[in-house]
């Protein structure tokens, strides 16, 4: 189990930033990824694995409208 | 068209381009009011980064008023009465060519006139088809 | 008809010459009075106390309206003003965003102070011209025009029975007219309206800018709360200003260097991030719709449903095509953002100008949201043709989509039927009923009367003569203090249901904007955290409103670390930028801080406005059921397993239990929830338990007047 925006997320082996961006329907591009306390820059959303446990927040950055 | 081109490695940094530019756009010899910028380089000292428009002409859709254009002899050049010094086109330079100073509503920038490269002692720039 | 006709048949009502000012650090220190009763123009001064206290723009209308006016005024009263005014900042040509004008008037629609932003080249040339504002007052007996000439120096008041009323024709009639050749036609900027502010409430005004690589006017709108309908009460046909000369240090700024320094930044940042981030050059707001739809934030079908299936059928890449592309959409000069995007060379398909071929400034999120998604028409041509014509008549395309949007699901559910609508199959995704609703509205006849009256007055027509149910009006009527509310869905976010149903003016996302820090980050869980955030953002983006700022270049573009400061959300270098234009505009040193604190006046101010009007309390900051949860049976369902789960964590037993049951527990729950924000939010503003500001914080702003005083003493 993860935490995605302080919500439970399945874990699952091998599982990308990127996977979960589409799993959550994040499609909004002014995100900030930040696992565990530290930003993962944008370039590497598609390779940086997910581990069990992770706590892992995206913030949308847009205050909108 | 000739533009002025650049083979940085001849440049010793005296300036003199500058000096030339803005006495002949301004009237005064200030290189803050130039529109070719000599800058050394901070990691090499003693050699020299030359920045200067290549008249590729991208800020022309950019700005709002039509100030922006390709003149006749193929320059693109800054029509003084439609400018309103609004700076997009500083902003949107691939090449960082425009510059400003806060006595000149306009920006400044490089209108192909060759004064700078009659100066140059080394070569560093010349006149040569676009 | 030629223009020189249309300029023969004018009758000179009233002329007043004046000596041309000087811009001093945004100021002229001086404001234009009209009376169009008794046609006078006069000059007044402006004070230290109205620029320490007011600052411009907003400010400075509620500071002219509050004193024209009683608390008995109506907006149809000859005492109403419409009040124009930029701000100190507005005007600068280096950093994107900064031409916006401010508009103010008491509302026909919710019958207090409305304010509205707005671009177009009027507020800035108003003040070149030498005015910091324009304030009209009374009613003119027959149509009339006001002239500004910035560059002779004289104003006129004239009749002018000839020229269009529909914005389109009169922005290109008065451009033409007043415009010495083509290139001079950018030196002019128009305000009108059109016939649909005088047959509806929801009047809006149209800001023209000329567009010099199309040749033709564009318009900005200050759409909302019938401020059109105001202008065309008194018998505006078109203000218009012309100015020529501007330069980089019109404004007369302090420090110039500073300006273009800051401005340099963010035309860099958007040169090389906007292609990556919103794309706002490319699409404009367009871009949200694909975004809202993706988030669940989409209204659908009268704010019921959060998503469609069919949305991408008007998502950007689809209004990609329509919009014209590589063109300097700015809407003042320097606005590299440039979101004004516009349709070229569309042929209309309906109403009066059918089969002509005009320029549309289509379309916004707003109105793609609204009128497409929201009525369940996934069909950008129709987006197209219901932008134009809503701006030509004058109308504001919010408040005519959600007042259709309702009249739809009133159809759909039988509170009203054809022989009410006379004839007119108005169901969700009927686009030709939805057109022809729009040309009804707008000529006022049929149903379209009732309708262009909004949708509190809707609600109470429904239940008084047709015998609907008030409550369940009340539930799905999409309005707070009477205006009709702009369109995101905001039920899963409490602190977004706090910043639609506390704003000021009513339910419009300009005063805060808190759906993803709050619904999709959880960056603020507590009350106090909600409290604080509906604090900050509110004020922050009022002070846009003050300095005749736009929000976009703020959070629609941000620096590549924006992510890793402190606070993301406040974008903190930008607001270093607005410190800096500010300080050098003016030549004050203030702080971030103060940014909050001069809003906090303001703010404050407006809040007690409503209050002399006889609002401003808590019991008109509550919104209908469905800005915070689902009405009706439908709505439950599409989100089952979200509310079923929020029902369980809260220790509810829903095992067995209906749908309508769980449908009351969750509504009693959010309906306090909302009441809980409303306290925290109070306190942390520092207002009463009811909502009105306490005298200690009056005092602390330093707006404490002897007749605000008086006024609030009354509700401590
Ligand atoms: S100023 Fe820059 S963008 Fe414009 S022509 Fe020169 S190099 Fe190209
Ligand atoms: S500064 Fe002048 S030339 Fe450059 S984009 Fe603005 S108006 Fe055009
Ligand atoms: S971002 Fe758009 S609305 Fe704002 S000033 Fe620029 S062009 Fe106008």
């Amino acid at each position: 189990m993860i935490k995605v925006n302080k919500e439970d997320m399945e874990y699952q082996e091998g599982m990308t930033i990127e996977d979960i961006l589409r799993k959550k329907k994040y499609t909004f591009r002014m995100i900030t990824v930040i696992v565990n306390g530290r930003v993962i820059p944008k370039d590497q959303h598609s390779a940086y694995r997910i581990m069990d446990g992770d706590n892992v927040d995206v913030v949308h950055i847009m205050s909108g409208g | 068209m000739k533009i002025v081109k650049t083979k940085p490695e001849l440049c010793n940094g005296c300036g003199a381009c500058m000096t030339a530019c803005s006495k002949t756009r301004y009237k005064v010899e200030d290189p803050q009011k130039s529109a070719i910028r000599v800058k050394e380089n901070s990691e090499k000292p003693g050699s020299y980064e030359i920045i200067v428009c290549n008249h590729c002409g991208e800020c022309i859709p950019v700005c709002n008023t039509e100030a922006m254009h390709r003149a006749r002899n193929g320059a693109v050049r800054i029509d003084d009465v439609k400018c309103v010094g609004c700076c997009i086109c500083v902003g949107f330079c691939p090449n960082n060519a425009i510059f400003t100073h806060p006595e000149i509503n306009e920006p400044i920038k490089c209108i192909a006139c060759g004064a700078c490269t009659r100066v140059c002692p080394t070569g560093a720039i010349y006149m040569e088809e676009k | 008809m030629d223009l020189l006709e249309m300029k023969k048949a004018h009758k000179l009502l009233a002329r007043m010459d004046y000596e041309l000012g000087k811009v001093e650090k945004g100021y002229t220190n001086r404001t234009l009075y009209i009376n169009l009763s008794d046609n006078t123009i006069k000059t007044k001064p402006v004070t230290e106390q109205m620029k320490e206290i007011f600052i411009g723009g907003r400010g400075f209308g509620l500071w002219y309206l509050w004193n024209a006016i009683t608390e008995k005024t109506k907006w149809s009263d000859p005492e109403n003003e419409i009040i124009i005014s930029t701000g100190p900042i507005g005007g600068i040509t280096q950093y994107p965003g900064a031409g916006k004008s401010l508009v103010v008037t008491l509302s026909p629609t919710t019958g207090s102070v409305m304010d509205n932003n707005t671009g177009g080249y009027f507020g800035p040339l108003l003040k070149f011209a030498g005015w910091d504002a324009l304030e009209i007052q009374g009613k003119a007996e027959k149509d009339v025009i006001i002239y500004i000439d910035g560059n002779s120096g004289y104003v006129t008041i004239e009749e002018a029975p000839l020229e269009a009323v529909d914005s389109h024709l009169a922005a290109e009639q008065f451009t033409a007219m007043y415009a010495d050749s083509e290139e001079d036609k950018r030196n002019v900027a128009v305000v009108s309206s059109g016939r649909g502010a005088e047959n509806t409430l929801i009047g809006l005004l149209n800001f023209s800018f000329y567009d010099v690589k199309r040749g033709v006017p564009r318009m900005k709108q200050a759409a909302r709360g019938g401020t059109g309908t105001v202008f065309r009460d008194k018998k505006i046909k078109a203000i218009i200003v012309k100015y020529s000369g501007v330069k980089g240090d019109t404004n007369g700024p302090a420090d110039k260097q500073k300006i273009i320094d800051a401005g340099l930044r963010l035309h860099r940042e958007i040169y090389e991030l906007d292609k990556v981030q919103n794309r706002m050059r490319e699409v404009g707001t367009a871009h949200l719709t694909e975004i809202m739809n993706d988030y669940d934030l989409l209204p659908v079908m009268n704010f019921q449903y959060g998503s469609h299936q069919d949305a991408v059928k008007l998502s950007s890449d689809v209004f990609k095509e329509y919009f014209t592309q590589g063109l300097p959409d700015g809407c003042w000069y320097g606005c590299s953002m440039a979101c004004a995007k516009a349709v070229d060379n569309f042929e209309l398909k309906t109403g009066p100008y059918k089969g002509q071929k005009v320029c549309v400034d289509a379309a916004e999120y707003e109105t793609v949201a609204g009128v497409g998604a929201n009525c369940a028409i996934f069909d950008p041509e129709y987006v197209i043709e219901a932008n134009f014509y809503c701006d030509t008549y004058g109308m504001d395309i919010i408040s005519t989509a959600t007042s259709m949007a309702f009249v739809m699901e009133c159809y759909e559910r039988g509170i009203i039927n054809k022989e009410i609508t006379g004839g007119l199959e108005i169901k969700f995704g009927n686009k030709d009923a939805a057109l022809e609703l729009i040309h009804q509205m707008g000529n006022g006849y049929g149903f379209g009367k009732i309708v262009g009256q909004g949708v509190r007055r809707m609600k109470k027509i429904f239940a008084e003569e047709y015998g609907a149910d008030p409550n369940l009006l009340n539930d799905i009527g999409m309005e707070v203090k009477g205006l009709e509310c702009s369109q995101y869905v905001s039920k899963e976010s409490l602190a977004q249901q706090g910043g639609y149903a506390l704003a000021n003016k009513g339910p419009q996302h300009d005063e805060a904007w808190l759906i993803f820090m709050d619904m999709v980050n959880k960056q603020i869980p507590t009350f106090e955290d909600k409290a604080q955030a509906l604090f900050y953002f509110p004020l922050f983006r009022t002070w846009f409103g003050l300095n005749g700022l736009c929000k976009l270049p703020w959070n629609d573009i941000e620096p590549a670390d924006n992510g890793l400061t402190d606070e993301p959300a406040k974008v903190p270098e930008h607001v270093r930028n607005y410190v800096d234009i500010f300080n050098g505009v003016t030549g004050k040193n203030i702080t971030k801080e103060d940014i909050i604190l001069q809003s906090e006046r303001v703010y404050n101010f407006q809040r007690i406005f409503n209050l002399r009007m006889g609002y401003g309390t808590r019991k008109y900051d509550i919104p209908p059921y469905r800005f915070m949860g689902p009405v009706t049976k439908e709505e439950y369902e599409s989100r089952a397993e979200r509310y079923d789960n929020q029902l369980k964590e809260l220790g509810y037993d829903i095992e067995g239990k209906t749908v309508e049951e769980k449908i009351k527990m969750l509504r009693e729950y959010r309906e306090d929830q909302y009441q809980k924000l409303c306290d925290a939010v109070y306190k942390r503003r520092g207002w009463t338990p009811d909502g009105v500001p306490t005298l200690e914080t009056v005092k602390r702003l330093g707006i404490h007047f002897p007749d605000v005083v008086e006024l609030i003493s009354k509700h401590q």
